[in-house]
């Protein structure tokens, strides 16, 4: 119980509030203000799983959506039923931070070339998996037009080149966990939303990305498969990205604030946490 | 934190007790009433559920008076009911029983059958979220959950989400002016909105983190994290009526959903 209660401290109960409210605020911001086809809207969750562990992560996802389904003004929308998924987003960024991946991992050289590698593989390996998927190839099931094998295409080559710049740059190996960790938790979001949306809302949700469910139904696929076919293709970007925006958030932190969450130890550089 | 916001409302805690019929119920109860309602309804396959949770609910809407104030909660649902009307109607996988034939679309009568169902279900969902917002006060309901002996922290998360989502979003639009008075373009091309981002998202996010330490150092002082149980200044009526009727509400709730699972309940339309 010590391990539980270590994650719910005076100071992670201050946080989760706030990190509901940037989840909110941010994602309304992205998706309506700036009408970008992003959701940007779990970066709260993560940030309290890094910072305090899988069950606060957990805790504060699906507390965010429900409070966003019924806090007045602007509540409402199909985000209630999706609590589920923010959960097991907000579990699995608390183990990625208590495996210790968004810890800083100074390199040069043949080490830091090795990540590039590495990042750009998995994200590849990632693309390649849904781009052979049966559910996207096998007529019987998928079926679906040429235009979203393209998209997969250039996607992956972007989110490849976009880590790969990114760790040359930050001259920073984390950067390869941290695309692996936000490519699998985006999988694992699709494979458990595909069906809620399937079973709550017939498919689709009120978003942008229903004209992609519209796409994959036209081109045969049934109620879940095209669920699952449009977060496979939208949920592994959006986490990647949200991701890197809580490496990035986590880097700015000093170690000093840092260290005073309870998995604060595992996100410091080793020779700054002496 | 606002002064502006404090002289505008009184704080809660001198709000009166809300009366009269369903306004009047224990916060509780109605957050018990409005989870049954939407459980039942995404549950309950067909019509049935949805069309009984949209009854019981336009009875609750009209005791309470209601009325007009719930249309903007039904407004709220339309992109998300036109799309469903739209994508099942037409792209219903499987459906051979073609209403008619408009050039490449071909409306199915199952697909809109489908549609119709999933729209009600998420009316009937909308209506219950709307029910219990316009009723009842967060404070209310945390203050009652706190009474009931429910762990500070849970009381402190939600309390404190749902004051802290107006500050900022206040602060989110405090940055978005600031920045646009700096130059950022927020209506441009998709690359022009991209690099908005980040003058946005990063004040916002960072003034927010600073405020843990304030306030962790300001909740400890004011003995947060001490052990028992703290007096509550507001107490809401209930009684053993409200109590059977939550412990009704949540069995009936219950043995419906496992029913539902089991397919005992396939016979409803």
């Amino acid at each position: 119980m010590s391990w539980l209660s270590r994650q719910f401290s005076t100071r992670v109960l201050v946080l989760i509030p706030i990190a509901i409210a940037i989840n909110i605020v941010l994602g309304y911001t992205v998706q309506t203000v700036l009408k970008l086809p992003i959701y940007l809207d779990s970066i709260g969750t993560i940030l309290v799983g890094v910072l305090a562990g899988p069950i606060a992560g957990a805790v504060t996802g699906a507390a965010a959506n429900l409070i966003w389904q019924y806090a007045p003004g602007i509540g409402g929308g199909s985000i209630g039923p999706f609590a589920i998924t923010a959960a097991v987003i907000g579990f699995m960024a608390g183990l990625w931070g208590y495996l210790g991946v968004y810890r800083p991992r100074p390199a040069s050289g043949a080490r830091l070339w090795g990540a590039v590698v590495i990042g750009v593989a998995i994200i590849l390996l990632l693309a390649s998996r849904i781009y052979n998927n049966p559910a996207y190839t096998d007529p019987n099931i998928g079926g679906y037009p040429d235009w979203v094998f393209t998209a997969a295409i250039v996607i992956a080559v972007v989110a490849s080149l976009s880590v790969a710049a990114f760790i040359l740059i930050r001259r920073d190996a984390a950067g390869a966990w941290v695309a692996a960790a936000g490519a699998l938790t985006g999988i694992v979001a699709a494979i458990v939303s595909a069906p809620i949306a399937a079973y709550v809302f017939g498919g689709v949700t009120g978003s942008g990305t229903d004209i992609l469910v519209a796409a994959l139904r036209q081109g045969g696929a049934d109620v879940y498969n095209a669920s699952l076919g449009q977060g496979l293709f939208s949920d592994p970007i959006d986490k990647t990205i949200t991701s890197f925006v809580v490496f990035i958030i986590l880097a700015s932190l000093s170690s000093r604030v840092l260290a005073r969450f309870p998995l604060g130890e595992r996100l410091v550089r080793p020779d700054t946490a002496s | 934190m606002q002064p502006s916001d404090a002289r505008r409302t009184p704080p809660d805690f001198v709000q009166p007790i809300p009366t009269g019929p369903y306004r009047g119920l224990n916060p509780t109860t109605k957050l018990v009433i409005a989870v049954a309602e939407a459980l039942v309804a995404f549950t309950v396959r067909g019509w049935t559920g949805p069309l009984a949770v949209l009854l019981v609910l336009a009875t609750t809407a009209v005791a309470a008076r209601l009325g007009r104030r719930l249309v903007p909660f039904v407004i709220a649902t339309v992109p998300l009911t036109a799309s469903i009307l739209l994508v099942n109607t037409f792209l219903f996988p499987g459906a051979t029983d073609v209403i008619l034939r408009i050039g490449p679309f071909t409306p199915t009568w199952s697909g809109l059958e489908a549609a119709l169902q999933a729209t009600l279900r998420v009316m009937a969902f909308a209506m219950s979220v709307a029910v219990l917002v316009l009723t009842t006060r967060p404070d209310e309901l945390v203050a009652d959950l706190e009474r009931r002996g429910a762990p500070r922290g849970v009381t402190f998360v939600i309390g404190a989400t749902v004051r802290t989502i107006p500050r900022v979003v206040q602060r989110a639009g405090e940055i978005t002016d600031a920045q646009r008075a700096r130059g950022l373009d927020t209506q441009g091309r998709l690359w022009r909105r991209v690099r908005g981002v980040l003058p946005l998202a990063a004040p916002l996010i960072f003034g927010s983190l600073n405020e843990v330490e304030e306030l962790t150092m300001a909740l400890e002082a004011r003995a947060f994290s001490a052990a028992g149980r703290r007096t509550t200044l507001r107490v809401f009526p209930d009684g053993t009526g409200q109590r059977q009727l939550r412990w009704a509400a949540a069995l009936l709730t219950a043995a419906l959903i496992v029913l539902s699972i089991a397919g005992r309940l396939a016979f409803l339309p």
